[in-house]
């Protein structure tokens, strides 16, 4: 290594501790060490074995809000209950509420083939889920007294006469408003309309600079359409009629997209969402006096302001109409293409739809106890009444009154769905003209539906 | 084997002269000319394969994916053309790069300007500039969820800070989220707030770069503050304005899409619906991977026609003359 003399000087370094060696061996250490995560990371749910995941907007959480906490806490006794009692294990997957219901992420799971085995489904995304293949029958785990029992509240979610989601509660649309404002303005229970005009003129009665008179929902997604289809319902008007052929332009849908628009263009009811869309703060802050809500929010003023002041009413109806209100609330589902479907399909029936009394209480626990809805199924629906969950004046009014005029939210895929989005949007915020919006979106729903293939769309 | 080349090392090393002073008792493999290509080859591997990885591979599928319909369950059925036909006869396709048009044409001279405005600002020997600029760079640290979130907040039509100040000073408020004619100029406006500090430094930089001697050698001339900015500090910030330029152009084609969907969503009826939101919008919530492919394969094409352009008009990136 001397021999040239020249290396004296130098420092002589063996081969291994080159900084070039280094170098080569620290990337090729890396590589060793971040290819099986990588590789790992590209593989499916089913390769991947373990419990099945039961993905939902509910539980494991903790939150400021008493009703979320007693919400999650339903969900952790019933899969730890499952648990103990099966032998297929089942992992509770909180998303939150936004990303589940107006994100995306559960759709792109299901394109990546990272679906989870169980999952809560929104009756207006029910299709695309359903033409896609990835819903598990749930029929032949189900007795038929137990289909029987749930009866039309499963007509949205059958397809040629199998389930193929379980629905753990009914949700129906109605007015909420505010006692302390109303009655500053000197209107009585008497007052509460019944017709399209007299609400917003009494909503242009109560708004201010701060206080929106009326609230409907801005925001474009399945849940505005979903509050806005009753408004439709009422003049008789409908998307695809019983034969399936389109219907949305109509004398019935431009009055009811003229309804939100003229609500909006005279400032009764505002173009964005107030306090942030939360119902409860919006109410106790005083930015609201009526607004378009579900019965859900019911446990949360129970829970979050009990002290709190306000009323309901069955939605108003039009001249000449008749009242409709939409119903809506989630099911249970079981990804067809799961690590385990059988099991994911007998959690489900086991949790929410078996004749077992276990089953039925869980409902009534989830309907009147924990949250507040109106139970889909028969047995559970007397079970919370005789328990005293609809003998509040709210509830009972929601039970008697609004419920019985509901109708199930419709199942549309998304294109369907985007088109009446579109019109409800453009005529309510940008001012279209209500009849060209209309004509529009009938347009593109013929389009559409004209190369249909899939699940009935009525 | 490696006794042997050894061996042959040493044997070589003995008899042939070394051909150079630096030459140990191993004789380079490799010229020179080539170490150097090797060695540029291995620091710029890691970059590289990122990019083979996470952008060329995907790019690649992604146009294969746009001739195909896509369930978004798995099923693939070949379409050949259909996407992009359905693509030319979309309404709301072209609504949305109508949008993004705006939305460039406004943000990237806007953003230029106030970046540009900033840099001289922050250059000068002002005690604390340090402070000052450091919370002109925050927002750029801040996720765009959270500045969606916060600006959300500030705009709200009846609580947001923003119409209590203007009721304050005796205006009506406005909903600035909720109307499509200044929904768009309110994501622009967060936009600016949000990118100003980045853009701000990249201009300081390039201004420290100009030899003061210019600057003196001008004010010793009896030029003006208008004068010297236009005829020093302009022309020798080209490169620096032109990277401004094509980046920003870039960056308001194909991003916001975080605050998009935090601060509207897309609404109020598709009033900030950008191309790049719709063709997420068409993907992942609609599960139409393949139109929103070919849409996107659209765009790339737009943005290589522009960044051509934009190299075109400055002659390749060379600024200097002579060059």
């Amino acid at each position: 290594m001397l021999q040239h003399g020249n290396d004296a000087g130098r420092p002589a370094t063996s081969p291994g501790t080159s900084r070039r060696r280094f170098l080569t061996a620290a990337a090729g250490a890396g590589s060793a060490v971040a290819a099986p995560a990588l590789l790992t990371g590209c593989g499916t749910a089913r390769a991947k074995g373990g419990n099945l995941q039961f993905w939902n907007f509910y539980g494991p959480q903790r939150s400021p809000d008493p009703a979320v906490n007693a919400q999650a806490k339903w969900f952790v006794d019933m899969v730890d209950r499952w648990n103990a009692t099966h032998k297929a294990r089942i992992d509770l997957v909180h998303l939150p509420q936004p990303t589940y219901v107006n994100g995306f992420k559960l759709p792109s799971a299901f394109a990546t083939g990272e679906g989870p085995d169980i999952f809560l489904l929104s009756p207006g995304d029910f299709l695309r889920y359903c033409n896609g293949g990835v819903l598990a029958d749930l029929t032949p785990h189900m007795e038929k007294a137990a289909i029987d029992d749930f009866g039309s509240a499963l007509d949205s979610r059958m397809v040629d006469g199998k389930v193929y989601a379980l629905p753990m509660e009914i949700e129906p649309l109605a007015m909420f408003y505010a006692q302390d404002v109303w009655e500053k303005a000197g209107l009585s229970e008497a007052d509460i309309p019944t017709t399209w005009d007299q609400m917003l003129d009494i909503g242009d009665k109560l708004r201010t600079r701060t206080r929106a008179g009326l609230v409907f929902e801005t925001n474009p997604g399945y849940y505005q359409n979903f509050t806005w289809y009753p408004w439709m319902w009422q003049g008789g008007g409908e998307v695809l009629d019983e034969r399936g052929d389109v219907a949305f332009d109509s004398k019935a849908t431009r009055q009811a997209l003229g309804l939100w628009q003229d609500a909006v263009r005279h400032g009764i009811a505002p173009r964005t969402m107030p306090a942030a869309a939360d119902v409860v703060g919006g109410f106790k802050g005083g930015n609201v006096a009526m607004w378009q809500q579900g019965i859900w929010n019911v446990s949360s003023f129970k829970a979050f302001a009990p002290k709190y002041r306000y009323g309901v009413f069955k939605l108003p109806t039009p001249p000449g109409g008749r009242y409709v209100t939409a119903l809506g609330g989630w099911s249970f589902c079981a990804n067809a293409q799961g690590r385990d479907p059988e099991a994911a399909a007998e959690f489900c029936v086991w949790a929410l739809g078996s004749m077992k009394d276990e089953s039925i209480d869980r409902m009534v626990e989830w309907c009147v106890g924990t949250k507040s809805d109106v139970a889909p199924r028969d047995t559970a629906l007397d079970r919370g009444s005789a328990k005293g969950g609809y003998d509040s004046e709210i509830m009972k009014k929601f039970k008697d009154e609004i419920f019985p005029g509901g109708r199930a939210e419709p199942r549309y895929p998304p294109v369907v769905y985007k088109a009446i989005s579109d019109a409800i949007q453009g005529t309510m915020l940008a001012g279209h003209g209500v009849a060209g919006a209309a004509e529009r979106a009938a347009r593109s729903i013929a389009a559409y539906t004209k190369s249909y293939q899939g699940a009935s769309l009525i | 084997m490696s006794g042997v080349a050894a061996q042959e090392r040493r044997h070589r090393a003995t008899v042939t002269p070394a051909r150079s002073p630096a030459a140990s008792g191993r004789r380079p493999r490799l010229s020179r000319k080539h170490r150097e290509w090797l060695a540029a080859g291995l620091f710029l591997a890691p970059d590289v394969l990122g990019l083979l990885v996470f952008v060329a591979i995907p790019m690649v599928l992604s146009i294969g994916l746009s001739f195909f319909q896509v369930s978004g369950f798995g099923s693939y059925e070949w379409i050949g053309l259909g996407n992009y036909r359905r693509m030319l006869n979309d309404p709301l396709f072209w609504d949305s790069m109508k949008i993004t048009g705006l939305y460039v044409v406004f943000l990237v001279p806007l953003l230029f300007c106030v970046s540009l405005g900033l840099g001289l600002l922050v250059k000068q020997k002002l005690p604390g500039v340090g402070v000052y600029r450091t919370m002109l760079f925050m927002p750029y640290v801040i996720s765009l969820v959270v500045v969606g979130v916060l600006w959300k907040f500030l705009l709200d039509e009846q609580t947001g800070v923003v119409n209590r100040a203007m009721r304050a000073a005796g205006f009506d408020g406005e909903s600035w989220l909720g109307s499509p004619s200044l929904a768009l100029g309110c994501v622009i406006a967060v936009m600016v707030w949000v990118m100003m500090g980045y853009y701000m430094i990249i201009f300081l930089a390039g201004l420290q770069e100009i030899p003061q001697e210019f600057y003196e050698a001008a004010k010793l001339d009896g030029a003006g503050p208008w004068t010297t900015f236009r005829t020093i500090t302009w022309p020798l910030l080209r490169p620096t304005s032109f990277f401004v330029l094509l980046m920003s152009t870039v960056a308001a084609i194909t991003g916001g899409l975080d605050l998009i969907f935090v601060l509207t969503n897309g609404g109020p009826a598709n009033g900030t619906s950008l191309a790049i939101f719709y063709i997420y919008q068409q993907a992942f919530g609609f599960g139409e991977y393949g139109y929103a492919s070919a849409m996107g394969s659209f765009l790339v094409l737009i943005m290589v026609l522009i960044s051509a352009v934009l190299f075109k008009l400055t002659r390749g990136g060379r600024f200097d003359d002579g060059e």
